[in-house]
């Protein structure tokens, strides 16, 4: 996927040698802090200037954040949405241990050391034209940035964006105009920004949310699959991040429908450019089990390599 | 680089010259190329880089979570992950661009037999130097058991010196008693230099499911919570290596110019970079310059007119002796 990569991306590629075209692919920044919004259940959506991050990164792919310069380790984080005209990045984090309150904690106008964009993006396959996307909680993020590119660079396809949040979502929900067959009546709101770009979203929880549907997102996801005839569910391929229970979860769906899926998975990261292995998870591979890095060899993998 | 600051960082250690006196460590940057991907980043920032900890056959490594935050530092438990000797000098090493720096193996073992099996592999490749890893606190067998233990310390060195003539450095353990006799045990059986020290053995628990963080249960500090600990040893063992002209590469928590000095006036020819790249990958060059200033600051024409340069206090010197 070549999302919004720029023209100057493709000429760099092509000048280097096989032996090199890893090198030079994540900058260093000091991204300044353009908003940085509170919303309920300690989540934030910082968006700061960073133009080569923005004009690099695909659907997928992260950025390392220091925090704060006092912290040994960074912390990777989504990318929601980016403007490479604009050279912004968009993030959507909570505030939940050390590094994420300091970062909670820094102003507009404050530069933050930002290392991105880091790692394989999501890589829709052409000929599907029914992506299933779901997010849950910060997971959420990344699913936002598939949509987007999906809406600028495949409008032909149909997607639908699945979200779970067991706090607030970090967004007023609005009433769908978008029609989507087979998902409980109660699931009636959806994301705004969504429904700008007429992408279909739906919203689930276990809180009494009101538009809510009430349960996991990956049983609203089964109702959306279970109304779906054998032939349309062919042209499904579903992309996930979220707590790993929802991606186990989805993996099994994906399987039980024989469905190809891609998830984007996490794990505690100190290098985040392949040089540790620190953040690995074990992947099945042709060759036999391996230790693959979130940071670099992910953090999207298949979802058979991961949980079967 | 400019000549001038060239000149005045060039090191010579174990008979290889050096650009810098900083040296990349093991467990940090992959088999050398894996920081390239960052821009700005370049290999010739520094003297050499050490690669990742091989053992002869493939090692997975442990399970997550393999590293910690933790107050000024951090816990790893990464276990020795690795694709064993073999391919790392097929496939890997012929990848690297030699003339960008120097590059050193790091060799580690479960037996004697398999360290010298891995040096035999490594000394019939283009590799500059080998770094015997006696010291890695994660994993059950060699590794620091080896390295604490002063006799299994030097059966180690011994065996792989009579394999290779490249350089050898060994890393020393910060978990042991007298890491001084070690060293002075590790000089008789041949190493050519030392590495001081590897991470100290530690500890995190998360107390709501009062497990370790750590998937091994425990992993090895570091960062800047071991700096005056790391600093010490360097001391203690400098006051060994001095009189066998056996050079240092100080290591343990240096973040800044100001760090790596501390460690060379301690006795260190070399320092060590590691956790320091996690907090700024382009730190490499900032801590030349910091170098370089201070040099010109004190007359000084190279870096290696510093090393050892310390003045212990008169009372300190007499605890000390």
């Amino acid at each position: 996927m070549r999302g919004s990569s720029a023209p100057t991306e493709t000429v760099v590629i092509a000048v280097k040698t096989a032996k090199t075209t890893h090198r030079n692919t994540i900058f260093v920044e000091a991204a300044r802090v353009l908003a940085h919004d509170a919303y309920a259940g300690d989540q934030y959506i910082l968006r700061v200037h960073a133009p080569r991050c923005a004009q690099h990164a695909t659907p997928g792919s992260f950025a390392h954040l220091q925090c704060d310069p006092q912290l040994p380790m960074r912390r990777p984080l989504s990318i929601m949405r980016t403007s490479g005209s604009d050279g912004w990045v968009e993030f959507l984090y909570r505030a939940v241990g050390t590094g994420t309150r300091l970062l909670a904690q820094r102003k507009v106008g404050d530069d933050i050391s930002l290392l991105g964009p880091i790692g394989r993006h999501f890589e829709p396959d052409q000929t599907r034209s029914r992506p299933l996307l779901i997010g849950g909680g910060v997971g959420i993020p990344p699913m936002v940035f598939l949509a987007e590119w999906l809406h600028r660079h495949q409008p032909h396809k149909q997607p639908l964006v699945l979200m779970g949040s067991e706090t607030p979502f970090p967004f007023t929900p609005q009433r769908s105009a978008i029609d989507v067959g087979g998902v409980p009546a109660e699931a009636s709101t959806a994301m705004p920004l969504l429904e700008q770009w007429r992408i279909a979203s739906r919203l689930a929880s276990q809180q009494k949310f009101a538009g809510c549907y009430q349960g996991y997102v990956t049983q609203l996801a089964a109702h959306w699959l279970d109304a779906l005839t054998p032939p349309q569910r062919k042209d499904v391929e579903i992309f996930a991040c979220g707590p790993h229970p929802m991606l186990a979860a989805t993996a099994k769906l994906a399987q039980r429908y024989g469905i190809a899926c891609q998830v984007s998975l996490e794990e505690f990261m100190a290098c985040a450019v392949g040089g540790c292995a620190g953040c690995v998870v074990p992947v099945n591979t042709p060759a036999g089990p391996a230790m693959k890095r979130v940071c670099v060899d992910g953090p999207v993998f298949d979802a058979t390599s991961v949980f079967f | 680089m400019s000549d001038d600051v060239s000149d005045l960082l060039a090191v010579e250690f174990c008979g290889m010259r050096l650009a810098t006196p900083l040296v990349l460590l093991s467990g940090c940057v992959g088999f050398g190329e894996e920081y390239t991907r960052v821009d700005g980043f370049s290999n010739r920032d520094v003297g050499a880089v050490c690669l990742k900890g091989t053992t002869l056959a493939p090692r997975l490594g442990n399970p997550p979570h393999r590293v910690y935050e933790t107050p000024l530092g951090m816990l790893n438990a990464i276990g020795l992950q690795n694709p064993g000797a073999r391919h790392v000098v097929d496939e890997i090493l012929p990848k690297l661009d030699f003339a960008e720096t120097r590059f050193i193996a790091n060799v580690s073992g479960s037996t004697v037999e398999e360290y010298e099996e891995v040096t035999r592999i490594f000394d019939d490749s283009p590799i500059d130097a080998i770094e015997i890893n006696i010291s890695c606190p994660n994993v059950k067998e060699g590794g620091v058991a080896f390295g604490n233990d002063p006799d299994m310390s030097a059966r180690v060195v011994a065996a792989c010196r009579k394999i290779t003539d490249k350089p050898l450095i060994t890393k020393l353990s910060p978990n042991q008693t007298d890491i001084a006799e070690n060293a002075r045990r590790c000089i008789e059986a041949g190493t050519d230099a030392f590495a001081v020290i590897n991470t100290l053995m530690g500890m995190a628990v998360d107390i709501e499911s009062r497990t370790p963080f750590i998937g091994n249960n425990q992993g090895g500090l570091s960062g800047p919570a071991i700096k005056p600990i790391a600093l010490l040893k360097v001391h203690q063992v400098y006051q060994v290596c001095r009189t066998h002209d056996i050079p240092i590469i100080g290591q343990g928590g240096i973040l800044t110019a100001h760090d790596a000095l501390e460690f060379i006036i301690a006795g260190a020819s070399t320092v060590g970079i590691g956790t320091a790249l996690f907090y700024d990958p382009l730190v490499c060059p900032k801590i030349n310059a910091g170098i370089a200033d201070y040099l010109r600051r004190h007359r000084l024409a190279n870096v290696q007119q510093l090393v050892g340069s310390l003045v212990l206090h008169e009372a300190t010197k007499k605890v000390c002796v």
